[in-house]
């Protein structure tokens, strides 16, 4: 394990009482760091919508996501079954006989994975979600790397409740919302791209994350703008909004380190 | 399991339309929510876009004195909410006004009485309906539960508003026998995905706003009695495109 790596990603997820905190770009840390940290394939998050709904907040991949999804849409899987109790959850041979939620399983090995691990996020009585590490590898994931898991689980929560009341007003539960309207605007953004240009949902992903990336927009300002946009035509309008004072693009500067 | 939230939510805002005889529409939801959320007011105003927001029901005087003060002053929870697509939650006006950043609306919004104001933004994604508004006269948070319960009903006003924009869908709809929840599924987020992905498509299938082609999506489900999420999943499987020019006999 890269013991810099996991020290920084400590700091980062404890680091929520900032100016410019943005909790999908936290989430989508937490899934990065924890593939890269913890020898899973693929990782996602779902917590739940104040609304009584579990929703997906962050997946490292288009494949996880689907198996979020797939959990949430037909009510069974191991991540469901650690929101409800609130304890980790272990799938760890997908593709063999026997299985406990068969539909899911099918799901999971279609998308490439054969393991899934649930971890819950959870502080005290609350819980808040679950962190749900994926691998293309039959077998348990590794009681230290599980660990350290749950680790990063329990500090992103924590971050993630703490009450915030710097210098950004919000609180959590507000801009959970937020994030969630997020998703639903690039759900529109890749239905408007996958019809204009005759792709797949996760061809007009790509396609509109690629964008976001290449002009350093934020994934959903791309899709706003797309959206927004009287004509289907794409990119939408040109990269980066003209800085008053320089004259210059504004780009948005990644908030934690890259790779 | 308790009763699912939005389908109980749903049912009060259909019952207290068809007592009062008329369709579902923004009014029964601001009585809603006085009536369960623990607030003594409640308003909705409508996004109308160049123009400023227009109020479009407010359940008693001081509740429609904020809703002008923030149209007059230009600045306040709703405003807030709306530029953020994220509800503003101020429990308690005088502590919060430091850190709001409201240094007109809060006084004037004391001098009425009023201790907390909870906005909500009427969004769905990219599309802009409106903001509804709760007051108490008294300060202090929302329960966890009541937050979840005032983000359905805000729910349901974001549709109630875009169906009234949008023409006669809520003509058909008079609150009776849950029909209006079909149309909204009480279980959202499995079908969420594809009603939004849906209502993409049909952006450039009828080459119209997002907010129409949302409309237009619900209208050719009630019109055809089908689910929204299964004329949504034909949308998005491609088996089913939508005609841009409305059949002579005004179905979609």
């Amino acid at each position: 394990m890269d013991s810099e790596l996991l020290s920084d990603t400590f700091v980062d997820l404890a680091d929520t009482m900032v100016a410019d905190f943005d909790i999908i770009d936290f989430l989508h840390m937490l899934t990065d760091r924890s593939v890269r940290l913890l020898a899973a394939s693929a990782a996602g998050v779902v917590l739940a919508d104040p609304r009584g709904e579990l929703r997906i907040a962050a997946a490292s991949s288009e494949a996880s996501e689907l198996i979020e999804l797939f959990q949430i849409q037909n009510d069974q899987g191991p991540c469901l079954d650690c929101f409800r109790t609130g304890q980790p959850v272990t799938a760890a041979d997908l593709s063999g006989p026997g299985q406990q939620w068969p539909e899911f399983a099918a799901a999971a090995v279609q998308a490439g994975f054969r393991t899934v691990e649930a971890l819950p996020m959870r502080l005290r009585g609350q819980i808040i979600g679950a962190l749900n590490l994926f691998r293309a590898s039959s077998g348990p994931f590794e009681p230290a790397d599980l660990r350290v898991g749950q680790a990063l689980a329990d500090v992103a929560t924590i971050g993630l409740l703490q009450e915030r009341n710097l210098r950004r007003s919000e609180t959590i539960a507000e801009q959970l919302q937020a994030a969630l309207n997020s998703r639903i605007i690039i759900e529109q953004a890749k239905g408007k791209l996958a019809e204009r240009f005759n792709l797949a949902m996760d061809q007009a992903f790509t396609l509109l994350r690629d964008h976001a990336r290449e002009s350093n927009q934020r994934l959903t300002d791309t899709a706003r703008n797309l959206v927004d946009s009287a004509t289907a035509d794409f990119p939408p309008r040109p990269a980066g909004e003209v800085s008053p004072s320089t004259g210059q693009p504004q780009y948005r500067q990644p908030r934690y380190r890259q790779p | 399991m308790t009763e699912n939230p939005r389908a109980l939510l749903w049912g009060l805002i259909a019952e207290h339309a068809s007592r009062h005889d008329r369709g579902v529409s923004v009014a029964s939801v601001c009585a809603v929510a006085v009536a369960s959320e623990g607030v003594s007011g409640a308003w909705v105003t409508a996004a109308s876009g160049q123009t400023p927001d227009v109020i479009m029901c407010a359940t008693d005087p001081v509740a429609e004195q904020l809703a002008e003060l923030q149209l007059t002053l230009g600045e306040g929870p709703g405003l807030d909410a709306q530029a953020s697509a994220a509800p503003v939650l101020a429990a308690d006006l005088e502590a919060d006004e430091p850190r709001r950043g409201w240094p007109a609306f809060t006084p004037g919004a004391r001098r009425i009485g009023v201790g907390a104001v909870f906005a909500f933004p009427l969004t769905i994604g990219a599309i802009r309906a409106g903001e509804m508004g709760l007051y108490r006269d008294s300060p202090g948070p929302l329960t966890a539960k009541q937050f979840g319960e005032c983000l359905i009903l805000a729910d349901a006003a974001t549709v109630f508003l875009l169906d009234g924009a949008g023409g006669d869908v809520t003509r058909g709809y008079n609150g009776v026998n849950g029909k209006a929840l079909d149309l909204w599924p009480p279980d959202l987020a499995r079908h969420r995905a594809q009603i939004d992905q849906a209502t993409g498509m049909l952006t450039v299938q009828l080459g119209v706003t997002a907010g129409e082609a949302f409309v237009r999506l619900r209208a050719y489900a009630y019109a055809r009695d089908r689910r929204l999420a299964d004329v949504a999943r034909d949308i998005v499987a491609r088996r089913l495109r939508l005609d841009p020019d409305p059949a002579p006999d005004g179905e979609p």
